[in-house]
């Protein structure tokens, strides 16, 4: 079985070579066409790194790509040619980022940056600012053709991240990388946004990849889940087994530090290291 | 979609380019900048018809003359092709509001400011004049004077006959500032133009680039600060002398002139290269050159531009200590700066000879910088209000 994504044995570090930080130390994951995957972890476990390493986006230096390999559709990512890599970026493989405020250009109509999206990748599109106007139209942004010429400071955090996610999905990408989309968002909001990406994940066929920390949002989400912690996967498997059956130590102390309804707490869980290690 | 959504055609969006130009042109001082800066190098690039020692027309005994046109160089004429055209765009500019054929048109202006700089020549001293030949009908220029004609009255205050009197040697110095724009605006426009060319390029690519070549060009600029400019423009023209070739004078100013606005772009593009927007365009796919050119630089652009009209304001400068010191255009050849030089000798009784060129600096200056501050104000969204 062929799969969309293949990820190997990846290794990345930075600082000094005779005493690196091992950011990524050795994963291996794969993902299938249509599938969603979660990536959980908390912060510093790699997870980004993860995702940008994906198609290079990670400079290097100071990132240093160790070992590994990385196959997207049988190719090998880290070795194609700058000039390939930018075909890869946002026409098969998009990314959604965490603060969608400082993901758009302060200086452009966001009319105009998702045209440069379409340009990019789609140059036989005839007419673009149809094109555009059904981004917008699609990600549920009322009056797509008075907002294309509206500036992102003119939006809220939630229509910023609507209109990342329109330009991520303008190029029609195998493969959406959504780099903790929610994160800086408030709560009703993040619900809005995981409901919006159900719903395209329902009805375009691609792939999510979703990178985040919160194990509240994988439950409904995600086909299947890994999970990562400093740099290394510790547990990976089908959402359900994962969150029925956790196997490991961090694992269960990623899944009670989400609180539940209904259950009287003083002060939320924090993981306790000293039992994991 | 919707049936009853308007077609594409019906959605007006406007280019970056016309955006920018509809805000500059709503900024009334950035206009009238705009506007006093055109009249200014119209009035330098027209100077031969509006202040000359020959009649525009003559008529001898029924025989008609046109002394000043005989008088032209070959490279003025092909300039005086350039000034109806232009006109002709000015004037126009309500009717085709902004369209993509301006950005021809623009082409165009930029090609006849490029004549204007080649159109400087050298006055030569001619001492046949039209104004004390009779003739059965003459019609002299505005300013009867040629630039570098010595005329009797010495340190004549301003009056009819010298509108804005006249210097040690009896030249007229409303003549000799008509010409002297020539060159004062060409060097400020050309050697701030080279000096924004090398410093946005070296301070961009090492804010982008960062690591060696961020570090090679650092040390560089501070090398190059060490000397202070004058020594340093002095230090060059010793090391490859030309004589009065504007040229040259234009190239050194802006190659010593650059450094500041390096460090400037490249603090600008540190910064906004730290920012997630550059990642997520790459991340989209765009190249260097794109994130460089269509997303560091549009937002680093209000900084640059100030200090660029302020880098015209000190090229002129600069140009006029270089004459007074004996290394920038030479006599006969006037500048705004020469004439100001010139007239700190007799300051305590003439001065005439210093206001008249401190003014029309100080105007150029002015309008430089109301364009300046009107363009950075225009590409930055977040201070409109409209």
């Amino acid at each position: 079985m062929s799969s969309l994504l293949n990820v190997e044995d990846l290794r990345i570090q930075f600082g000094p070579p005779d005493d690196p930080v091992k950011a990524v130390d050795g994963i291996s994951f794969a993902m299938n066409a249509g599938e969603t995957l979660a990536v959980v972890g908390e912060s510093g476990s790699g997870k980004s790194v993860t995702a940008l390493a994906l198609t290079r986006l990670l400079a290097s230096p100071p990132a240093r790509y160790v070992s590994g390999k990385i196959e997207f559709e049988g190719r090998d990512v880290l070795g194609l040619p700058e000039n390939q890599l930018r075909q890869l970026r946002g026409k098969q493989i998009a990314y959604i980022f965490q603060e969608p405020g400082s993901s758009l250009n302060p200086v452009f109509t966001i009319g105009f940056q998702i045209r440069e999206a379409i340009e990019l990748h789609r140059p036989e599109v005839r007419d673009v600012t149809a094109e555009i106007v059904s981004a917008l139209d699609r990600v549920g942004i009322r009056e797509p053709e008075k907002r294309l010429n509206d500036y992102p400071h003119q939006l809220s955090g939630g229509m910023q991240q609507r209109v990342m996610i329109a330009m991520a999905l303008a190029c029609q990408p195998k493969l959406l990388v959504a780099d903790e989309p929610t994160t800086a968002l408030d709560v009703t909001i993040q619900k809005q946004i995981m409901d919006l990406l159900k719903e395209l994940k329902r009805t375009s066929h691609m792939s999510i990849l979703l990178i985040t920390h919160n194990f509240g949002l994988v439950a409904d989400f995600a086909d299947r889940v890994v999970v990562m912690f400093r740099g290394h996967i510790v547990e990976a498997g089908a959402t359900v087994e994962v969150l029925r059956n956790p196997q490991h130590a961090y694992t269960r102390a990623l899944i009670e530090c989400v609180p539940k309804l209904g259950q009287k707490q003083h002060r939320l869980k924090v993981i306790d290291y000293a039992g994991i290690e | 979609m919707n049936a009853d959504a308007p077609s594409s055609r019906e959605i007006y969006s406007e280019s970056y380019t016309q955006r920018i130009w509809r805000h500059f042109w709503s900024d009334s001082f950035a206009r009238n900048g705009l506007r006093t800066i055109i009249a200014l190098f119209f009035i330098a690039a027209l100077a031969p018809f509006l202040a000359n020692s020959h009649a525009l027309v003559r008529v001898d005994d029924g025989q008609v003359s046109l002394p000043i046109f005989q008088s032209l160089e070959a490279i003025e004429w092909r300039f005086l092709l350039y000034v109806p055209l232009a006109a002709v765009v000015y004037f126009l500019r309500g009717r085709f509001v902004i369209r993509p054929g301006l950005s021809f048109l623009g082409v165009v202006a930029v090609v006849a400011a490029i004549e204007i700089v080649l159109a400087v020549t050298h006055p030569v001293n001619d001492p046949t004049n039209d104004r004390d030949r009779p003739a059965s009908f003459k019609l002299m220029p505005l300013i009867p004077y040629a630039p570098v004609e010595s005329t009797p009255d010495q340190f004549a205050p301003p009056s009819w006959k010298h509108l804005c009197g006249t210097d040690s040697t009896g030249r007229d110095i409303a003549a000799r500032m008509l010409h002297g724009a020539r060159t004062s605006l060409s060097i400020g426009f050309i050697a701030q133009s080279i000096a924004l060319l090398v410093g946005v390029s070296l301070g961009g690519f090492a804010g982008y680039y960062r690591g060696w070549f961020d570090i090679g060009v650092c040390r560089f600029i501070e090398i190059m600060d060490c000397f202070p400019t004058l020594l340093l423009i002095l230090a060059v023209i010793g090391l490859f002398p030309a004589q009065n070739n504007m040229f040259y004078i234009m190239a050194v100013i802006g190659l010593t002139s650059w450094t500041g606005l390096a460090r400037l772009v490249r603090g600008e593009f540190l910064r906004l290269g730290s920012q997630p927007f550059p990642q997520a365009a790459r991340a989209l796919g765009a190249g260097d050159f794109r994130v460089i050119t269509r997303h560091l630089l549009p937002n680093a652009l209000g900084p640059i531009l100030v200090s660029a009209t302020f880098g015209v304001a000190s090229a002129i400068l600069l140009e006029s200590s270089l004459s007074f010191l004996g290394f920038g255009m030479q006599a006969p050849t006037p500048s705004w700066g020469d004439i100001l030089s010139d007239a700190r000798r007799y300051i305590d009784f003439a001065w005439w000879l210093a206001f008249f060129p401190g003014l029309a600096i100080l105007i150029t200056l002015v309008s430089y910088n109301f364009v300046g501050e009107g363009l950075r104000d225009a590409v930055d969204p977040r201070l409109k209000v409209k």
